[in-house]
């Protein structure tokens, strides 16, 4: 079945307009993966407007390529600049900016290069190998399960995230809320629509989040001082080379890009606490003459195999459970809706030449990550040298144009700014962003199951607990909440026991 | 400004989403008849549900940061800060006139006011960057994506 369901997927991404857009897409990605300040996140909600009017395979070949290249495109500003482009690329610049001080810039790039690309193909390996069985798991799944496998994966997010649990959760219920604008599946009722037929439909995803993200990160980069400046920096073409450096490294690059894999399968983990954890293994198992921290090659392999192995794991819980392992894959989860595909055991069952093509769209955005990453490295060297002044604008035209075209509505237009409004407040008081886009995706998916289970119940909410696969979940639910307490409360014991000795 | 203060901001922007959920399940959901039966009729019971969840959360982040007693400051730099507001405005004015005046209109000002808030002084070579941003991306969005952007009440559309 594996094998018919790729080899009906070549006729889907064996496209001009599909492979064309993949490369677009790593180039993209690549592009705001380095310039720092935007990433992955930010390109596929920049260009989702764009994707959406596509062929699927195309316009999901285009995503996922932004995604792959954003994930290794921040390591290209930490090696040259000492700035992650994205947090992805944070514990590269340990040995990525020590190895460009000694004049091996290039190969630097050329190492995160090949090493992003090749974690990436193994964890597109998982992707194929993996997928597939968890929706054969998953396809006896009924609205219980469903229900608290969304709680699970909203829960991940909100206390993995970042900053307080509690305020992780807000953001996250925040999401559910707003899911709930329009009309209701079941009595057909209006909500919260204030008699308005633009919200008949609830607000428009893209435009929600390219106001939360997109706009008060433009307000957030206007506020520094560094606006005008111009970086100086120069580097060569880094050579195919690299990939034989980089497979010298190979007992690293393949437990990395385990991790990698095991962190993006996890809701709410993704590619920063792979890198992180990846980078600390291979110190770890590393002999001393390797000296980690002053330009070992092995840490930049370690980090980027793991980041980019984590975009492969991400979407194995994404397309076979429809649940999404962070705030890129929710907005690939977002694209697919769009384009009309419901994730789950049910698009492997009714659309596998589909779930095809998107797994070699995958496989071969790393393989173009490759080879774009190393011809196209000087061009990158040149955007990163364009000052802000440049760069805030475009991000808002793009912002502008790409919320209009979504349904030629001004409607649209205000919704984005108002949520850029909401994002700022958010921001400034250190209210995690990514929960409220899970909560979004993961709101009707959670309310409609959890009232189809509530309808099929003989015994109430009980119904919950009778079912294995369900009651697993519950315990599982009910562990991660109150491990993250128990951890929460002892943090603030200790910090308050330290400010006070 | 101190934490604390944005703390309150968050809980009067929650506190403002609670009372719109609850008014529109005693009014407009109540009118419709979604707002009581069992899981298939009542739409009011999940939202219901969420919003308490919110109050709830929200107020036990309120006792965490205020029952410390500790007070954050956060220093902002006032020339980013009116850099910030200035963008905020341009943007806001240029989104109001977008549908009125139209894309090409509208945008080229856009674009070379963000770039003055932003610092820039060199005119010429802003106002040719303004132009070619803002005709470059009509002509990708236009010519190749088949998005008809707005011409406001003067119709100006290129036809590329």
């Amino acid at each position: 079945m594996l094998f018919e369901s790729l080899l009906a997927g070549f006729q889907l991404f064996l496209t001009p307009l599909a492979i064309g857009l993949t490369f677009i897409g790593i180039l993209i990605g690549l592009l705001v993966g380095a310039m720092p300040g935007l990433g992955p996140l930010m390109g596929i909600i920049l260009l989702l407007p764009v994707a959406i009017g596509l062929p699927p395979v195309a316009a999901m070949g285009f995503l996922i390529a932004i995604f792959v290249g954003g994930s290794c495109g921040g390591s290209i500003s930490a090696i040259l600049l000492r700035i992650p482009g994205t947090p992805l690329a944070a514990a590269t610049l340990f040995d990525g900016y020590p190895m460009a001080q000694k004049g091996r810039a290039a190969d630097a790039i050329g190492i995160a290069i090949s090493a992003s690309a090749i974690g990436g193909l193994i964890g597109g390996a998982v992707l194929i190998v993996a997928s597939p069985l968890l929706a054969r798991f998953a396809s006896g799944f009924a609205p219980p399960e469903y229900a608290m496998l969304a709680v699970t994966g909203l829960f991940a997010i909100a206390i993995i995230s970042g900053g307080s649990l509690i305020k992780g959760l807000v953001s996250g219920c925040f999401g559910l809320l707003l899911a709930t604008i329009g009309t209701d599946e079941f009595s057909t009722g209006y909500r919260f629509t204030f008699g308005s037929h633009h919200m008949l439909n609830g607000f428009h995803i893209v435009a929600v989040v390219v106001g939360l993200f997109a706009i008060s990160e433009m307000v957030h980069q206007i506020v520094g001082d560094d606006l005008l400046k111009k970086p100086d920096i120069k580097v060569e073409r880094p050579g195919f080379g690299s990939l034989l450096t980089t497979m010298r490294h190979w007992v690293n690059l393949l437990r990395s890009s385990g991790i990698g894999v095991f962190f993006g399968a996890l809701p709410g983990a993704g590619g920063v606490i792979s890198s992180f954890s990846a980078y600390a293994i291979a110190k770890a198992a590393a002999k001393p003459d390797e000296r980690y921290g002053e330009g070992a090659e092995g840490g930049v392999v370690a980090t980027e195999s793991a980041n980019n192995a984590t975009v492969g794991g991400t979407l194995v819980p994404t397309l076979a459970l429809g649940i999404p392992g962070d705030a890129s894959s929710a907005m690939l989860l977002g694209a697919l809706l769009i384009l009309g595909f419901v994730p789950g055991p049910i698009l492997f069952e009714q659309e596998p030449q589909f779930v095809g093509g998107i797994f070699l769209v995958y496989m071969a955005s790393n393989v173009f990550l490759l080879i774009a990453g190393i011809l196209a490295t000087p061009f990158f060297v040149y955007v990163l040298r364009i000052p802000k002044f440049y760069l805030i604008p475009i991000i808002l035209i793009l912002c502008s144009i790409g919320t209009f075209a979504l349904q030629a509505s001004v409607f649209d237009l205000m919704v984005m700014f108002g949520f850029g409004l909401v994002g700022i407040l958010f921001r400034a008081a250190n209210y995690p962003l990514a929960p409220i886009v899970i909560g979004i995706i993961l709101g009707p998916i959670l309310e409609n199951n959890l009232r189809r289970a509530l309808l099929i119940s003989r015994e109430g909410y009980w119904i919950f607990l009778d079912r294995p696969v369900s009651a697993t979940l519950v315990c599982v639910n009910v562990l991660l909440l109150t491990g993250a307490l128990y951890f929460a409360f002892r943090n603030r014991k200790r910090l308050f026991s330290r400010q006070e000795s | 400004m101190t934490s604390r203060t944005l703390t309150l901001m968050v809980t009067v922007f929650f506190a403002i989403i609670v009372a719109i959920v609850f008014q529109q399940i005693h009014t407009s959901m109540q009118e419709q008849g979604i707002a009581s039966g069992g899981p298939y009729d009542n739409a009011a019971a999940y939202p219901r549900a969420v919003a308490l969840a919110i109050a709830v959360l929200v107020i036990v982040q309120i006792l965490i940061e205020f029952g410390t007693g500790q007070r954050e400051r956060i220093v902002v730099d006032p020339h980013g800060f009116k850099r910030a507001v200035g963008l905020l405005a341009v943007f806001a004015i240029y989104l109001g006139c977008l549908g009125w005046l139209g894309y090409h209109l509208t945008t080229t000002p856009m674009v070379f006011a963000i770039m003055i808030i932003c610092g820039a002084r060199q005119f010429g070579k802003m106002l040719l960057a303004a132009l070619i941003m803002s005709f470059g991306f009509a002509f990708i969005f236009e010519k190749f994506l088949n998005v008809v952007l707005p011409g406001g009440v003067l119709s100006l559309n290129i036809p590329w």
